[in-house]
Order: structure tokens, then C-alpha cells, then sequence
């Protein structure tokens, strides 16, 4: 899961940075809103944490040009204003969740989550496939009830898949999920992963369509 | 009209005005009237008594005659009021005699007893004399007084002494013309009901145009303070339309005040927020390092940190409060306010798939900032969205609140859900600031005690109690605009 932090506070944009990655995002950081309009316009994001004091571009100027490019990634606003007339401003320009400052990191990750899950079409914070299942809260991937031991790496690649069981997805959006922006994008480590991952869950379980990429499913059957 | 009013001042000046200028102008108008009467009543009496001497004495020998010539018929009718009279002076002789009888009983030896002389009118009586009552004569040697005479009448009497004959045969008469002062009173009687009605009538007359005058010139004085209701009640903002030239700077100075006084709040509104922004991150920065870190420091920290949270909020919250007082004339429509934070709310609780119901009538409006309205349906929207299983149901009705001022409208707001609700120990408690009944549902805990506060501001309350869906119903009371 790919994040976008836009905070102008270096500090604050740090500590979130740290929190997101360690709890398993490939996170990128913006410190204005000309450069954090430019990433969500361009980068494909799975949640944007988005504040509205911003120089150069004020965040709810960002959002809506966001929406009227019809980027539609779930958009958390993290603001110190935190009246009503800007909550309700915010959602009005198409943020998805609203927290005002100081938060909660905890509470922050559990809302991500949720926008994450919400965009996925699951509807509780367990994800399951099969013998396998994702407790998003802790990031922890369990088959058969016991718990599997993964690399973030791997991690990130199979919640992602989790997330989006049952469908093809393509090598080109695995990479630009999982990993950063400065990243080295070399397709071929997404099949060191799967490789990987294939060893750890029941190996029929992750598919490769040939041509267009992989996919997680319960049955495994030989299509 | 009200005592302290202007209108009430102008009139009762015009009118004290009017009652003492009217009365005093019509005594001095009856007065000169009655002199004028009177002065032209004593002309007249003073022509017949020279007429009547003259006749008198053309018609006697060494005494006065029988008045003829004096073409005057009201001597000849008996008890008419007016009279005359021919007196010898100087003799001790019943003074009235019939002349016949008497005469042919005289000795024609003896000189002739001086006779008194009446008009037919007086019948016999006696005309009374001012010489009889001590009155002196004026410089033209006649006296007057006004005495009884004959039947009851008061006459205004004329009287001169004449010296007939010459010699050891002058004697001295009195001579007098009476004349009734019946007539002149009951014209002057007349004048006086005629002036007086008249007066009376310009009076009334008076009294109704200053009535006019004042209402008329007092008029934009009337739209002045419909205009400013007008403000107050939120239907306005400045004080417009043409007004006269004297209360025209009183206009712009009111305009002027209602501006900077707009300045000022939001200026205020502005320096909050920004405020609000310049420290809430550095705390925020704070307590996630703090919260990262296990030693008692960090831990110091950030326990510290949150109380600054908590002192930040609770003084921006007075500031904006502060920053509302004495700003009048704000009105917000309640429906769209909750429709725009409904609105929101779906959004963040989109995975509930709550149904929120409002049940406000349309142009119902809460007299008031909307920033505080969405404050108040914001938190207990929230709130009531945290807890719901199904449903939130949000109505606005006018009513009339128990405990407060009746002389205003209220407007009372209830945030219902059917969650779990409060049991009834908690419902009983103060609703405290930081409080919080629940602590595993994400919150300040300043929610209802932010409500409760804003709800005072206005003089309204907020109450805790039963939804009938089970859950907690919040009723807002606040001032309604009408």
C-alpha cells in the first residue's frame, strides 16, 4: 500500500513518515502543495494524508483539483483547524476522512486502514482468503491460524494482494503500490517476491496470468 | 405614548403651551371686550342724561320739566330698566309725591315744594343714587355705580347735580338715568360661551396638528428603530435607505460601527485560527515523539502536551466566545447548516451506512453565528453518529423553553440516535469539559461541554436525556430569529 504524506511541518512529516512505514506502507513525502498536488496527480496512492495550512497551495485547493482530475485515492485531511466549517469545507471538497491535530498515531493508522479496506470493498479490518487471513490492526498474516513470519516487503505485496483478492493484478501496479517513489523499479523483484511468498502460503494460491500478472484466490485452480 | 418618549415630551410642552396661552388669551380678549361694552353702555348712559337734564330744563320754569323730547320709549314701559329721574335736593319732603293730589292741597302762598321728577317706567319707585351711597364724581361731576333698583335689577346708574333757578330760588336736583345691566351681561354672557367655544376649538385644533406634527416629524426617528431591529434580528446589516439630514451622520456612524465591529470579529476569528494552526502542530509533533520514546520524560511530555492541547482548546474556544460578544444581528437557517454536516458525516461514516433524518421546517433560523450553530450540530452530530446503530434523527422546532425568558422565541434542537444511551447516573451528571463517558470511542471528551458552553453564550442550554429510539437524546435550546 502506497501512501502520500503532504505536511509543510518537517518534523510532524518525519514522525508520520517513520509511523506509516513501520507499520508496512511505502510512504512518500511532500513538504508544499505544488509538490504534493503534482505526486497524487501523477503517483498511483492508496491513501493521502493531507494537510490544509500548505505553502505555495493550500490543501483544500489541492484536493479539489485532485477530484476534478478525477483522482479519486481516499484523502485524510489532517489539519489544526478544527471547526466545523472547515471539517465540513474539507469533506465538501472530497476528503474522505477528517482528523484535527494533535491526533493520535494509533487512531491515524486505524483510519487508514479503513480508507484502505474501503477502497478494496472490504468491509471488516480482517481480511480472509482461503486458510489465510490479514489482521490489518497488526499487520500480521496468519494461515491456518498460525501466524507466518514476512519481510515488509513481503508483507506489503501480500496485504496488497489480500486486499484485492479474487483479481488480476498487474506487475506495473504492484510496483507503483508497494513501492516509493525513488524507488528501483525493476519489475523482475516483484517475482523474487512472489517466489518468495509462494513458499511461505500454499503455492497454488498466487496465480501468474500470463501477460498480465497475478492473482490471489482461495481455490487455486489451475486456469 | 410613552411618558419618557420624545413624542410624548414634544406634546406635552405644545399642549402645556396651549392651556396656558388659550385661557389667558381669552381673559384678556374678554376683558378689552367688556371694557369696550361697558365704556359705550356708560357713553350711552351719559348722552340720555344730558338729553333728559336738557329736556328738563327747557321744559321747567326755576325747576327741571317733564322731560318730552328724549325719544327714548323704554321710559315710558314700567320696570323696562331703564329709568330717570329729577331730585330735589335740600328739602325734607317724602320724595315722591303724586303732583296732583298734593298740589291742590298747597297753599298757592307758600312757595312751590320742589317736586321729584320719574320717567313712567320706574312706577312710582325710587331710582336708587350714587350720591346716597357716598360715591364721589368723577371729573366731569357725574357719579356712577351700579345699584339695585326696582325690582331686583341691577342698574347702572348716572347721576349730576344741576342748579336750577338763580338767587335766593336755585335749588339744587339731582339728576339721574338709570339703565339696566341685565342686557349687557347676558351679551357679555354670550360672547364669553362663543369666545370660550371657539377658543376651546382652537385648542382641540391645536393639539391635533401638533399630534400630526409630531408623528410625521418623528417618522424616520420610527424607521430608524425598525431599521435597527431589523439588524438585530439578522435581516440587515447596515442601516440603509434615505434619512433625514439631521440623524443622517448618526446613520453613517452606525454603519461605520456595525463594520468595524464585523472587522473586529473576524480580524479575531482569523488571528485564532491561525493561532490554532502555528500551535496545534508543534504539539502534535510533540506528543508523537514523546509517545515514541518510554523514558519518564518523554512520558512527562507528553502527559504535559496533551494538557496544553486541552488549554489551547479550552482558550481559543473563550477567545472565539469573546470575540462574539456584542455582535448582534446574525441569523442562520438551521436546515442547511445540518444538511452540509450531515452531508460530512455520511462521508467519514460511509461504512456505517447510518441514515440520518432531519425534520426541520423550512425558514426555521437559529439568531446567531452560523460557525457556532455548526459547532453545536457538528459535535452532537458527531457524537450521536459515533454511537448510532441504524439512525440519527435531527429536528429543529420553534417552542417555548421552561426556565428561560419568555419574551424570547426558542428554537430547541434534538440530536437523537438509537445507540446504547446513557444510563440514567450519567444522564444526571454535569456535563464536564474533557469528561468523556466512553473512553474507547476516539474524542476529546470536550464535545458536549464545547456545546453546553457555545449553548450558553446565547443564553440557551443543552440537556442530556432518553431518546425514545433508546439511544441519548441531545436537546439543544437556543434563541430563535423570527
Amino acid at each position: 500500500m502506497r501512501v502520500l504524506v503532504v505536511e509543510d511541518d518537517r518534523d510532524l512529516n518525519r514522525q508520520l513518515v517513520t509511523a506509516l512505514t513501520d507499520a508496512g506502507y511505502a510512504v512518500d513525502a511532500a513538504f508544499d502543495g505544488e509538490d504534493g498536488f503534482f505526486l497524487g496527480e501523477t503517483e498511483p496512492y492508496d491513501v493521502v494524508i493531507l494537510d490544509t495550512g500548505l505553502p505555495k497551495m493550500d490543501g483544500i485547493s489541492v484536493l479539489e483539483q485532485w477530484r476534478r482530475a478525477e483522482r479519486n485515492m481516499p484523502v485524510i485531511i489532517l489539519t489544526a483547524r478544527d471547526r466545523w466549517s472547515d471539517k465540513v469545507a474539507g469533506m465538501d471538497a472530497g476528503a474522505d476522512d477528517y482528523m484535527s491535530k494533535p491526533f493520535h498515531m494509533e487512531e491515524l493508522l486505524a483510519r487508514i486502514r479503513a480508507q484502505v479496506r474501503r477502497a478494496s470493498g472490504h468491509a471488516k479490518s480482517d481480511i480472509e482468503c482461503g486458510p489465510l487471513r490479514l489482521d490489518t490492526k497488526t499487520a500480521r498474516v496468519t494461515l491456518d491460524g498460525q501466524p507466518i513470519k514476512l519481510t515488509s516487503h513481503e508483507y506489503r505485496l501480500l496485504a496488497y494482494l489480500m486486499h484485492h483478492n479474487e483479481r488480476v493484478v498487474s506487475r506495473t501496479e504492484l510496483v507503483e503500490h508497494l513501492y516509493e517513489q525513488d524507488f528501483d523499479r525493476d519489475s523482475n523483484t516483484i517475482e523474487v517476491f512472489i517466489g518468495r511468498l509462494r513458499k511461505k502460503i500454499p503455492p497454488h494460491m498466487i496465480k501468474t496470468i500470463r501477460g498480465l500478472g497475478y492473482r490471489l484466490s482461495e481455490e487455486g485452480d489451475e486456469n | 405614548m410613552k411618558t419618557n418618549s420624545l413624542a410624548f415630551r414634544l406634546f406635552a410642552t405644545a399642549a402645556a403651551w396651549v392651556l396656558l396661552v388659550l385661557p389667558v388669551a381669552g381673559a384678556i380678549i374678554y376683558s378689552l371686550y367688556r371694557t369696550e361694552v361697558e365704556t359705550s353702555f356708560d357713553r350711552r348712559l351719559s348722552v340720555l342724561l344730558t338729553v333728559i337734564l336738557q329736556d328738563g330744563i327747557d321744559h321747567g320754569e326755576d325747576g327741571p320739566g317733564d322731560p318730552k323730547d328724549v325719544g327714548e320709549p323704554l321710559f315710558e314701559i314700567t320696570h323696562s330698566g331703564w329709568y330717570w329721574q329729577f331730585k330735589p335736593l335740600d328739602v325734607k319732603l317724602p320724595p315722591s309725591k303724586p303732583p296732583d293730589a298734593k298740589a291742590a292741597n298747597m297753599k298757592p302762598s307758600e312757595p312751590r315744594v320742589p317736586r321729584t321728577l320719574k320717567s313712567r317706567s320706574l312706577a312710582g319707585a325710587d331710582l336708587p343714587l350714587p350720591s346716597e351711597f357716598n360715591i364721589d364724581p368723577n371729573d366731569r361731576e357725574i357719579r356712577w355705580a351700579n345699584l339695585e333698583g326696582p325690582l331686583q335689577q341691577w342698574l347702572r346708574v348716572a347721576e349730576t347735580i344741576y342748579v336750577f333757578g338763580e338767587g335766593k330760588k336755585a335749588k339744587r336736583y339731582s339728576v339721574a338715568v338709570g339703565g339696566t345691566l341685565g342686557e349687557m351681561e347676558a351679551s357679555l354672557g354670550s360672547f364669553r360661551t362663543r369666545l370660550s367655544l371657539s377658543l376651546a376649538l382652537a385648542g382641540v385644533g391645536l393639539l391635533a396638528v401638533t399630534l400630526f406634527q409630531i408623528r410625521f416629524g418623528l417618522l424616520p426617528l420610527h424607521k430608524v428603530e425598525q431599521r435597527l431591529a431589523a439588524i438585530r434580528s439578522g435581516e440587515a446589516v447596515r442601516l440603509d435607505g434615505g434619512l433625514p439630514q439631521e440623524i443622517e451622520p448618526l446613520q453613517q456612524e452606525l454603519n461605520a460601527l456595525l463594520k468595524s465591529n464585523q472587522e473586529i470579529v473576524e480580524r479575531a476569528r482569523t488571528h485564532v485560527g491561525n493561532l490554532a494552526h502555528a500551535l496545534k502542530t508543534p504539539l502534535a509533533v510533540m506528543v508523537n515523539e514523546a509517545r515514541d520514546d518510554p523514558s519518564p520524560l518523554a512520558r512527562k511530555v507528553a502527559e504535559q502536551a496533551e494538557l496544553m492541547h486541552t488549554q489551547v482548546n479550552l482558550y481559543l474556544e473563550r477567545a472565539r466566545m469573546a470575540a462574539r460578544i456584542g455582535v448582534i444581528g446574525r441569523v442562520t437557517e438551521v436546515g442547511p447548516v445540518a444538511e452540509s454536516i450531515i452531508r460530512a458525516l455520511e462521508r467519514i461514516y460511509r461504512d456505517r451506512h447510518l441514515t440520518f433524518v432531519v425534520e426541520c421546517p423550512a425558514g426555521t433560523r437559529f439568531q446567531g453565528e452560523r460557525q457556532d450553530l455548526e459547532e453545536m450540530l457538528g459535535n452532537l452530530l458527531d457524537n450521536a453518529a459515533k454511537w448510532a446503530r441504524t439512525k440519527v434523527l435531527l429536528t429543529a422546532v420553534p417552542a417555548q423553553s421552561n426556565g428561560a425568558p419568555a419574551t424570547l422565541s426558542w428554537l430547541q434542537i434534538s440530536v437523537d440516535d438509537d445507540g446504547p444511551g446513557l444510563t440514567p447516573e450519567q444522564l444526571a451528571e454535569p456535563i464536564l469539559r474533557g469528561r468523556r463517558l466512553d473512553e474507547t470511542k476516539p474524542g476529546s471528551g470536550l464535545g458536549h461541554s464545547i456545546v453546553a458552553d457555545l449553548a450558553h453564550t446565547y443564553g440557551g442550554q443543552l440537556e442530556l436525556q432518553r431518546a425514545q429510539a433508546g439511544g441519548l437524546s441531545a436537546r439543544l435550546t437556543l434563541p430563535l430569529a423570527v
